[in-house]
């Protein structure tokens, strides 16, 4: 796929580096806040933090697995 | 007048829209939208029935829990009228207003009769805004959408025959699911809320719609199921573990779905998983929650369906492979799509956030470890496909070449309008609890809560940036990705096709030989009337067939007196 627009690569850089720092940010303050959740295993520490990667990254895993049973042709009803 | 069903005059209104000129059928359907409005100020209790066969139909009912419905419906048939101003033709007007309508006179229905009527005018009406499409991909999906919700409405109807026989009442009221009548019912509710396994028409159906059309349609059908089994069905236990199985599945289809409209199809399934687990639980402050998830969700999902429709009214496509780079070209509608984005991935200070905040509370406070547990991943799914990849693959990504103007003046007023109301009730939730069905003592907002959430999100979005980054993020590619509609789309036909082939067969055959025994029969005839054994030769064939027929009845009396 050819880049006719430039900026749009940079953005996407610029955008990764703000959300690795937002990132920390959201660490290092579990130092601070005492958070606190509606069910005891979300109290451990960066909970939320582990939890929010994982299942993202599990549910993607999972779409590409499906694609192989479930993906076919454009064309396939008509 | 008060008095008046809400949304009875929209529905007449509709009748009169296909024959006036072009803005002023926009200001008038405006106007029976509000007229309608007024008969919200009802208060509680039944305002209007008409006894029928010795029963009372009842029309027009409210209480706490239809204010909050019967608000957010009007809400949206408004910006249904903004968002689709600039359509020249009457048809989706017509359907839409009609259908809105429809479904603000069901929520309002007293028994199980009149909600199945209002039940199937929602069917019938909204089935043209798929027809509207004009295509015979279209027309094919608006067929088996209406044999769909056909099948919804009668088994409302049969259950609710069943459920009058046992109870010796048709009111719509809190049910105890175990006899046939209301499982009956509660299937019924099922298909149109969009059941694991009974889902395949909403991904089939809305993304085949005009763009106008299935913006109204994301509104309505879906969340009439939702009223109707917190009415019916709230604190029903497999409710809870159906609820998160919707939360769960969609997602994972979702991420590998290309039409951007459909994955915003799975997406709204998603979404009503959390409210079904709600109902499920059927506490207040559970009831409150999923109320308050459809207010929210209704603006936030609209806005979404609006953004892309908007993007595919200018350029024609809302396939992700056929978008990108969009955000030069269409700023504003870029900022609206991502506002929705955030609402519906929960961003604090977002509509989402106030709304699903409550849900959680609901299912921790049950301590439904698995199901909070499953409502979390799901959260993190929705941020993903509806968050993320919605406006990424539209207005980011890699650039499509494509440089539409910016939407419509009226698209990006409704957005506009859409993304207030998103906002409002993300920063001021205290005045948003005040419309739930009971009263609501919480704040969502504690130093604890908005720093979980965000790590919940943001590290959901690093997880998107890191598959992205290092390719393992699966490409749009345009395909077909398989649902529940398979069932009756393929299997069923290649299952029962070899049934109805033999039976036709078979029909030939019996054809053929009851054709070739009549005209062996005939040739007989002509035979004997040619060449009569003794005696005159008889006139003709049709004199021998007559005397067969004479021996026949004869025969027949004969058994029958004997």
């Amino acid at each position: 796929m050819s880049n006719l627009d430039p900026n749009l690569k940079k953005m996407g850089n610029y955008a990764s580096i703000v959300l690795v720092v937002i990132g920390l940010c959201l660490i290092i303050s579990e130092f601070f806040v005492h958070r606190h959740g509606e069910i005891a295993l979300e109290d451990l520490p960066i909970f939320p933090v582990v939890y929010g990667f994982v299942a993202s990254v599990f549910i993607v895993v999972v779409g590409i697995g499906l694609r192989v049973l479930l993906m076919r042709g454009e064309d396939y009803y008509d | 007048m008060t008095d008046l069903t809400p949304g009875l005059l929209m529905i007449i209104a509709a009748g009169a829209v296909p024959y006036l000129p072009h803005h002023f059928r926009q200001f008038f359907m405006l106007g029976a939208i509000v007229l309608s409005a007024f008969s919200l100020t009802a208060g509680a209790g039944v305002h209007w029935s008409i006894p029928v066969f010795g029963h009372d139909l009842i029309l027009h009912h409210a209480d706490h829990l239809t204010l909050p419905f019967g608000i957010i419906f009007h809400i949206a048939a408004v910006l249904n009228v903004i968002y689709g101003w600039h359509e020249r033709k009457a048809m989706e007007h017509t359907a839409g207003l009609a259908y809105a309508g429809a479904a603000i006179a069901a929520v309002h229905a007293g028994d199980l009769v009149t909600l199945f009527i209002w039940w199937e005018a929602t069917a019938v009406t909204s089935v043209f805004l798929i027809l509207a499409s004009a295509t015979e991909r279209a027309n094919k999906a608006a067929m088996r959408y209406l044999l769909v919700q056909v099948a919804s409405g009668v088994m409302l109807l049969a259950g609710a025959a069943l459920y009058w026989r046992e109870s010796g009442s048709w009111a719509f009221a809190a049910m105890e699911l175990g006899s046939l009548g209301t499982w009956l019912i509660f299937l019924a509710f099922g298909i149109k809320a969009a059941f694991p396994l009974l889902n395949g028409w909403l991904q089939d159906a809305y993304p085949e719609a005009t763009v106008i059309g299935t913006v109204m349609l994301s509104s309505f059908t879906t969340k009439l199921a939702i009223y109707a089994f917190a009415r019916g069905f709230a604190g029903t236990e497999y409710l809870i573990w159906i609820g998160a199985a919707m939360t769960a599945f969609p997602v994972f289809f979702a991420v590998i779905e290309n039409d951007l409209r459909r994955v915003l199809a799975y997406s709204l399934n998603n979404q009503l998983g959390f409210m079904i687990v709600a109902i499920g639980i059927g506490t207040e402050l559970a009831i409150n929650g999923a109320v308050a998830h459809a207010f929210a969700h209704i603006i936030y999902k609209a806005l979404l369906f609006m953004s892309i429709g908007s993007v595919m009214y200018r350029v024609g496509t809302a396939k992700a492979t056929e978008l990108g780079g969009l955000y030069k070209s269409m700023p504003l509608t870029m900022v609206f799509c991502i506002i929705g984005a955030m609402s519906i991935s929960a961003f604090p200070m977002f509509s989402g956030f106030t709304a699903k905040a409550v849900i959680m509370k609901a299912v921790g406070y049950e301590e439904l470890i698995y199901v909070y547990l499953i409502l979390l991943a799901a959260s993190a799914g929705v941020l993903h496909h509806s968050g993320i990849k919605i406006p990424y693959f539209t207005f980011f990504s890699h650039d499509s070449g494509l440089r539409p103007k910016e939407a419509p003046i009226n698209m990006l007023i409704a957005m506009g309008i859409a993304s207030v109301l998103c906002i409002g009730i993300g920063v001021m939730p205290t005045q948003f609890y005040q419309i739930l069905p009971y009263a609501l003592d919480y704040q969502p907002y504690d130093a604890s809560h908005i720093v979980g959430q965000f790590q919940l999100v943001i590290f959901a979005m690093l997880a998107f940036t890191f598959l992205m980054r290092f390719g393992f993020y699966p490409p749009e590619i345009r395909s077909t990705v398989l649902n529940t509609d398979w069932l009756y789309r393929k299997l069923a036909p290649w299952a029962l096709l070899p049934v109805i082939k033999s039976g036709l067969a078979m029909a030939k055959a019996a054809e053929t030989a009851v054709v070739s025994s009549a005209q062996s029969i005939m040739r007989m005839t002509k035979d004997m009337s040619n060449h009569p054994i003794s005696g005159p030769v008889i006139p003709g064939p049709a004199a021998v067939v007559q005397v067969i027929l004479l021996a026949m009845i004869l025969a027949v009396v004969y058994a029958a007196l004997g």
